[in-house]
């Protein structure tokens, strides 16, 4: 096939065009699907988590022995940090 | 049988590769451990350039059979599949299983920063008429541009067989080099205030969207280009299988084990094609030049492109996201998280750069489908390459019986 200078460009914007039409036709597509189907957050899952059924003196050891463990480990006073709540799976 | 002790080393040593080793031959050698070597130690793209050096090393080892034009050799087979188009196809299928359209869906404007980065395949084409390349060249060439290894080998082994080796090895390289060539183009085509614009959270998308989308897109896409329906097709179905949900191993397998194995068969067949013959010639030389061209050109169109996007929206899309455009996912996106994190530390541009940069997939594939339109002239009465040979064995007058007999058929069906 003969290629001339004036062939290529022509053939460029009009590969430009075709390219931004196809392209300008999915963006449409694309908004027509997301507002006809709009996302709908998921219902929240139930807590898997259920909080210790212990007595109040329990917990409290519990409490104590875990920051004495955590202190240790992290090289703090028992006073510089809190537990505030303990979970179990 | 008599034998001789001389006549039987001299057979030996004529028979070696040694003996005939051509300069040609050994040019290319070191040329395939120049591609070894970066592909090991440089980590360029090693996954694609080492296959393809030690594919361009046995293809040119003397009698090995191993070139993609020694008929019957090993990598002839292999290199059926970039012949008959299979290959990259397949490719598309893992890729489509790999990505996440979720961010272009977010943000569908993004596409035409896809579309915008396409502008250096042109103004490539037109740089490589001007070289002396027929159209059919310059177009596999512009190709390159795109960002997209297997588009390229399919558009080359379509438009410009012969043109194969010295296109794949430039999209691979400089996709490798990806990270080097566009910071400097987008810190001159932006100003640090541009670079320092962030970018609103994307919207969550339904997942309905996500699976009715690679459906619509190959409906529009294919029925308006179906020459790149091989392609679009092969990456919205490998889209489907991971959006579906309901084909887990099909997508598990094509984005791991298919398209690792696709991998090595494209990237041997490609370094088969590497022989002296058709690598060391002033062509190739062309073709790096302007690959080069190719890419900085695409990153300055998807860069303009965003800078129009940021005074469109009144300063809500940083135009760094455009260079993202040119394809090679995810490495195009993360350099434009680099160069605007390098601006802001808090700048988080990967989500947002990930829209354009899948829209790049999705826009050079639509480049090569018009390329296909206008140059991969195929007759509707051409034999499908699987019969082509069968076919092409009978007479004229009989095939023209054939078609005529086919189409009596087609008719009463």
């Amino acid at each position: 096939m003969e290629a001339s200078f004036l062939a290529a460009v022509k053939v460029s914007i009009l590969a430009m065009v075709v390219i931004f039409t196809v392209l300008i036709i999915l963006i449409f597509t694309i908004k027509l699907l997301v507002k006809l189907i709009p996302y709908v957050a998921p219902p929240p899952a139930p807590p898997r988590h259920q909080t210790v059924s212990a007595t109040s003196s329990d917990q409290e050891e519990h409490i104590a022995a875990i920051t004495a463990t955590l202190a240790i480990h992290l090289g703090k006073s028992p006073s510089e940090f809190r537990i505030v709540n303990i979970s179990q799976n | 049988m008599e034998f001789s002790f001389s006549a039987s080393a001299t057979k030996i040593l004529t028979t070696t590769g040694f003996s005939h080793l051509a300069i040609g031959d050994a040019l290319m050698i070191l040329v395939a451990c120049l591609l070894i070597y970066l592909a090991i130690w440089k980590k360029f793209e090693p996954l694609l350039l080492l296959p393809i050096g030690f594919g361009c090393l046995l293809a040119n080892i003397p009698m090995s059979m191993m070139a993609n034009t020694d008929a019957g050799g090993l990598l002839n087979f292999f290199y059926q599949g970039v012949k008959h188009e299979v290959l990259p196809p397949l490719i598309f299928l893992g890729v489509g299983a790999l990505t996440d359209f979720g961010p272009l869906l977010a943000n569908p404007t993004t596409l035409l920063l896809g579309a915008a980065a396409q502008v250096g395949v042109y103004i490539t084409l037109i740089g490589a008429v001007l070289l002396g390349f027929n159209m059919q060249e310059a177009s596999a060439i512009g190709i390159i541009g795109g960002a997209d290894g297997p588009t390229s080998i399919f558009i080359a082994s379509k438009l410009a067989p012969h043109l194969l080796a010295p296109i794949a090895v430039a999209a691979y390289s400089y996709m490798a080099l990806v990270p080097l060539i566009q910071p400097p183009i987008m810190k001159l085509f932006t100003t640090e205030q541009e670079r320092k614009i962030k970018m609103e959270q994307l919207r969550p998308i339904s997942q309905t969207v996500k699976i009715l989308f690679p459906v619509v897109v190959t409906i529009v896409c294919c029925l308006m280009l179906p020459g790149v329906t091989p392609l679009l097709g092969m990456l919205m179905l490998g889209n489907l299988f991971r959006e579906s949900g309901v084909t887990a191993r099909l997508h598990e397998t094509a984005e791991t084990h298919l398209i690792n194995i696709v991998t090595i068969l494209l990237a041997l067949a490609v370094g088969s094609s590497m022989t002296a013959e058709s690598f060391l010639r002033i062509e190739t030389l062309k073709i790096i030049v302007l690959g080069l061209l190719a890419f900085s050109f695409a990153t300055a169109g998807g860069l303009i492109f965003g800078k129009i996007m940021c005074k469109a929206t009144g300063g809500k899309v940083n135009p760094l996201i455009g260079s993202a455009g040119v394809s090679a996912v995810p490495m195009a996106a993360r350099v434009s998280q680099k160069v605007g994190s390098d601006a802001d530390s808090s700048n988080f541009l990967l989500m947002h750069a990930m829209g354009p940069n899948v829209a790049g997939v999705i826009g050079s594939a639509v480049a090569a489908g018009v390329f296909i339109s206008l140059f991969g002239d195929v007759p509707p009465s051409e034999p499908h390459a699987a019969i082509a040979d069968i076919v092409g064995t009978v007479e004229p007058g009989i095939r023209t019986a054939i078609s005529q007999v086919a189409g009596i058929a087609a008719g009463s069906n």
